[in-house]
C-alpha cells in the first residue's frame, strides 16, 4: 500500500473525526430504542436516564419507571449489547488496520495469526467439553496461545517477516480449527451444536456489562496504544528497510504491535466470538477515505466499526424478530456490497488498496 | 414475509404472523394421525383432590446443576417446547402459560382445550421477546433453550426474579443425563414440574393414570428387531441406547437395533441398518419430515430398498412431540403397543 492519495487537510480531518463520533452516539442513543420487545423510545432513555443517576448518587425515590422485566430489557440486555458492539466494532477495525499495516497484507485482518481459531477450540472446549472454566476465560487463553505458537514459529524460521508472520499464522490457524471440529464431531450431543454453532459465527447475544468492561478496557488501553503508534506504522508502510532507516528496530516492533494486536483481538473475541468482514473491510474502506496516514486512519476506522457493529447487531436482533441471528452473518451481508460500491465509485484509485 | 426487513416495526404488528401460523398448525392438529391422548386429567379440577401436599416456597431445586429458586407458583408461564408445553398442560396450568416457542407439532387437542397458548415464535425467541412476555417462569426442553443464544441465560434471567426450569431428562452433564431413560424418570420429571407449579394432586393423578395405562402394554415376545428411524438422508438419525426412544422400545418389547450406541439419538449408517435387518422401523412423524416422506425414501434409497421391512412395509408411526421425555410418551407407547400387534411377521 502507498500513500499515493492526497491526504484532506487536518483541519478537515478533525472535522471528519468530530462527524463520526457524533454519527456513533447517535447511532447508539437510537440503536437502544430497537428491539423485539417493543418498548418506547423515550420509556428506554427514561430508563437509561434512571439507571445513570442512580449510579452518580443522585437516583430519585422509587424503581425504574418501566417495571422490572423490561426495564432489565433494557438495561440488563440491550445497552450492554449496543456499548459492547462498539466496543467490538471499533477494536476490530483498528486491529484489522494494524495488522494489514504490519504484514503489508491487503487480505490481513484480527484474526490473521490464528486467533479466532485459537479462541474457538477453547470456546469448544469448554461448550462441548464442559471445562469448568468461563468461557471468555477460554476463548481468551485459546487465542493467547495461538498466537505465542504462531510469533513462536515464525521467529524460529529467521526474523519475523511479514510472509513468515502470515504462514506461521495460517498453519497455527489450520491446527486449532481441525481441532475445534474435532472435539465438535467427536463429542459434541444434539443441541450443544447450536451453542456451538451461534459462537462460532459470531454474536454478541451473551454481551453483559463484564463483557462491556472486557471490551471496553481492551479497546480503552490496547487501542490507544495503538493509535500512538501511528508514526511507526507509518514508518512500515514504507517497507522493512524504509522502516529501519527511519531508526526502528523492525524485528522488535512488529513483534510487540503483533502482541498488542492480539491481546485486543483476544479480549473481543472472547466476548463475542469472532464476528467477520469489520477487521478486513472497515479499514479499507476508511483509507479511501481519509488515506493511508494512520494518525488520521485508526482513529476514524475505530469510530466507523463502532457505528457499523452497533447496526450490524441491531439488525441481527430485530429484523427477524422474534429470533434472532448471529451479528457475523449480518455484518458479512451488509459489509460486502458497501465494500463493493465504494470499491466501484474509487474505482480509478482502488490500486491504493494493494 | 417482506414486512420483517423493517426493524422499527412493533411488537403487536409481529405477533400477527406467528399467530396466524399457529392457527394454521392447529387447523393441522384435527387430522386423523393424531394419537389418542385420553389418558390425561381431563380438567383442572383434578388440582382440587385433598390430600395432597402443596408446595411451600420459595423452593430450590438443583435443575441440570444450575440452582434454581422458585419463590411463589409461577402465574406466568414460557414454554420452550412442545414437551415443556404439554407438560404444564397437563398438570393442569395451561391458563398461567403466557406464551410458547419452538412448537414440535401441534399440540393434541384434548390437552390444548382451554388454553390461549400465545406463540412467541415458532423457533427459540430471543431473550428480549421472552422478557416483554413478563414470564415469572421460562421452562424449557433443551438446555440450549435458556442460553444468551436462546430465550435468555439462567443467570441473567434469575437476576431479573424469573425462575428457569429445564426439563431433567435433557440436562447434558453427565451426573445429570439420565444414563438410561426410565418410565420412572418421566413420572418424577412430573412431580417435580408440578411441585413448581404447586400442582401436586394433578400430577398424582396423571401418573396414577398413566402407569395404569403402561401396565395394560403387553411387551410383545415374538423377538421384534426394530429402528427408530427420526430423520436424516444419507446418514440416518436415529434413537439409540438411553433416551425416549429406548425406553418406549423396552416397554414395547422390541430390540432396538442401535442399543448399542450409549446416547438419546445417533447418527447411524444404512450399512448398519441393512446389516442387522430389523423386522420393523419406527417412523417419526413431523411436520417438516413425514412418515410418508420417510415411506417413500426408505422404498427409494437402494440402501434401504431391501429392508424386509420395507418390502413387507411393516412401520410403527409415532409423532415427532411424543418421542421426547414427557407427559406424550406413555399415551404413544400404548398407540405404538396396538399398532404393533397388528404388524404380521409372517
Amino acid at each position: 500500500m502507498s500513500l499515493g492519495r492526497t491526504a484532506p487537510g487536518t483541519g478537515r480531518s478533525s472535522l471528519t473525526l468530530v462527524l463520526a463520533a457524533v454519527v456513533l452516539l447517535a447511532s447508539m442513543t437510537v440503536a437502544v430504542t430497537i428491539g423485539p420487545a417493543g418498548i418506547a423510545a423515550t420509556d428506554v432513555w427514561q430508563s437509561v436516564g434512571h439507571h445513570l443517576s442512580t449510579l452518580i448518587g443522585r437516583g430519585g425515590p422509587g424503581g425504574p419507571p418501566l417495571g422490572p422485566l423490561l426495564d432489565g430489557v433494557v438495561w440488563e440486555l440491550r445497552l450492554p449489547r449496543v456499548l459492547t458492539a462498539a466496543a467490538v466494532g471499533a477494536g476490530l477495525a483498528v486491529a484489522g488496520a494494524v495488522m494489514q499495516s504490519l504484514t503489508r497484507n491487503p487480505l490481513a485482518d484480527p484474526y490473521l495469526l490464528g486467533l479466532s481459531s485459537g479462541a474457538s477450540l477453547g470456546a469448544v472446549a469448554v461448550l462441548v467439553l464442559g471445562a469448568t472454566v468461563l468461557l471468555p476465560v477460554a476463548a481468551f487463553a485459546g487465542a493467547v496461545l495461538a498466537l505465542a505458537a504462531a510469533l513462536g514459529l515464525a521467529g524460529s524460521l529467521g526474523t519475523l517477516t511479514p510472509a513468515r508472520t502470515v504462514l506461521a499464522g495460517l498453519a497455527v490457524s489450520q491446527l486449532c480449527a481441525a481441532g475445534a471440529s474435532f472435539i465438535i464431531f467427536w463429542s459434541a450431543t444434539n443441541d450443544s451444536y447450536r451453542e456451538i454453532l451461534a459462537w462460532l459465527m459470531g454474536s454478541l447475544a451473551r454481551a453483559g456489562w463484564s463483557a462491556v468492561a472486557i471490551a471496553g478496557v481492551a479497546v480503552v488501553v490496547l487501542g490507544t496504544g495503538l493509535v500512538l503508534s501511528a508514526r511507526t506504522l507509518d514508518a512500515f508502510a514504507f517497507g522493512d528497510t524504509a522502516a529501519s532507516a527511519l531508526g526502528i528496530e523492525v524485528g522488535r516492533t512488529r513483534w510487540s504491535l503483533l502482541t498488542v494486536v492480539a491481546l485486543l483481538t483476544g479480549a473481543l473475541v472472547a466476548v463475542s466470538g469472532s464476528i467477520g468482514f469489520i477487521g478486513l473491510i472497515v479499514p479499507h474502506a476508511v483509507r479511501l477515505l481519509v488515506g493511508a496516514g494512520h494518525r488520521r486512519l485508526l482513529p476514524l476506522a475505530a469510530l466507523l466499526g463502532a457505528t457499523f457493529l452497533v447496526w450490524a447487531d441491531t439488525a441481527a436482533r430485530s429484523l427477524f424478530e422474534p429470533r434472532e441471528l448471529p451479528v457475523g452473518i449480518v455484518t458479512a451481508f451488509l459489509g460486502a456490497p458497501v465494500f463493493a460500491l465504494l470499491l466501484w465509485r474509487r474505482r480509478s484509485s482502488s490500486q491504493d488498496l494493494a | 414475509m417482506p414486512a420483517a426487513l423493517s426493524p422499527f416495526r412493533p411488537r403487536r404488528a409481529a405477533l400477527l404472523p406467528a399467530l396466524t401460523a399457529t392457527a394454521l398448525l392447529a387447523a393441522c392438529a384435527g387430522t386423523p394421525s393424531s394419537p389418542p391422548t385420553t389418558l390425561t386429567p381431563t380438567s383442572a379440577t383434578a388440582a382440587a383432590t385433598a390430600g395432597t401436599a402443596h408446595t411451600t416456597y420459595p423452593l430450590t431445586l438443583d435443575n441440570c446443576g444450575f440452582s434454581v429458586t422458585v419463590k411463589a407458583a409461577p402465574q406466568r408461564i414460557v414454554t420452550i417446547k412442545s414437551s415443556a408445553t404439554e407438560m404444564v398442560l397437563a398438570l393442569g396450568a395451561g391458563d398461567r402459560i403466557v406464551g410458547t416457542g419452538f412448537p414440535d407439532g401441534p399440540v393434541p387437542a384434548d390437552l390444548a382445550a382451554g388454553a390461549a397458548l400465545p406463540a412467541l415464535s415458532d423457533k427459540v425467541p430471543a431473550a428480549e421477546v421472552v422478557l416483554a412476555a413478563q414470564p415469572d417462569l421460562v421452562y424449557g426442553g433443551w438446555e440450549s433453550n435458556l442460553t444468551a443464544e436462546g430465550a435468555g441465560d439462567r443467570a441473567t434471567l434469575a437476576g431479573l426474579g424469573v425462575a428457569t426450569y429445564v426439563a431433567p431428562s435433557a440436562c447434558k452433564e453427565p451426573q445429570y443425563q439420565p444414563d438410561r431413560l426410565t418410565f420412572d424418570d418421566v413420572f418424577a420429571e412430573i412431580t417435580e414440574a408440578a411441585s413448581i407449579l404447586d400442582t401436586g394432586a394433578a400430577a398424582d393423578e396423571l401418573i396414577a393414570t398413566q402407569r395404569a395405562a403402561l401396565a395394560g402394554v403387553t411387551p410383545d415376545t415374538r423377538g421384534v428387531t426394530a429402528l427408530w428411524y427420526s430423520s436424516g438422508d444419507d446418514v440416518p438419525y436415529v434413537g439409540a441406547g438411553i433416551g425416549a426412544p429406548q425406553m418406549i422400545m423396552d416397554a414395547l418389547g422390541l430390540t432396538n437395533i442401535a442399543a448399542g450406541v450409549k446416547d438419546t439419538w445417533t447418527a447411524f449408517s444404512w450399512e448398519e441398518v441393512a446389516q442387522q435387518d430389523p423386522d420393523v422401523i419406527v417412523l417419526v412423524d413431523a411436520t417438516w419430515n413425514s412418515a410418508e416422506q420417510k415411506k417413500q425414501k426408505l422404498a427409494a434409497n437402494p440402501a434401504t430398498a431391501n429392508l424386509t421391512a420395507v418390502k413387507n412395509q411393516r412401520y410403527l408411526v409415532v409423532p415427532f412431540a411424543a418421542t421426547e421425555a414427557g407427559v406424550r410418551n406413555v399415551p404413544a407407547t400404548v398407540d405404538l403397543a396396538t399398532q404393533l400387534a397388528a404388524v404380521d411377521l409372517g
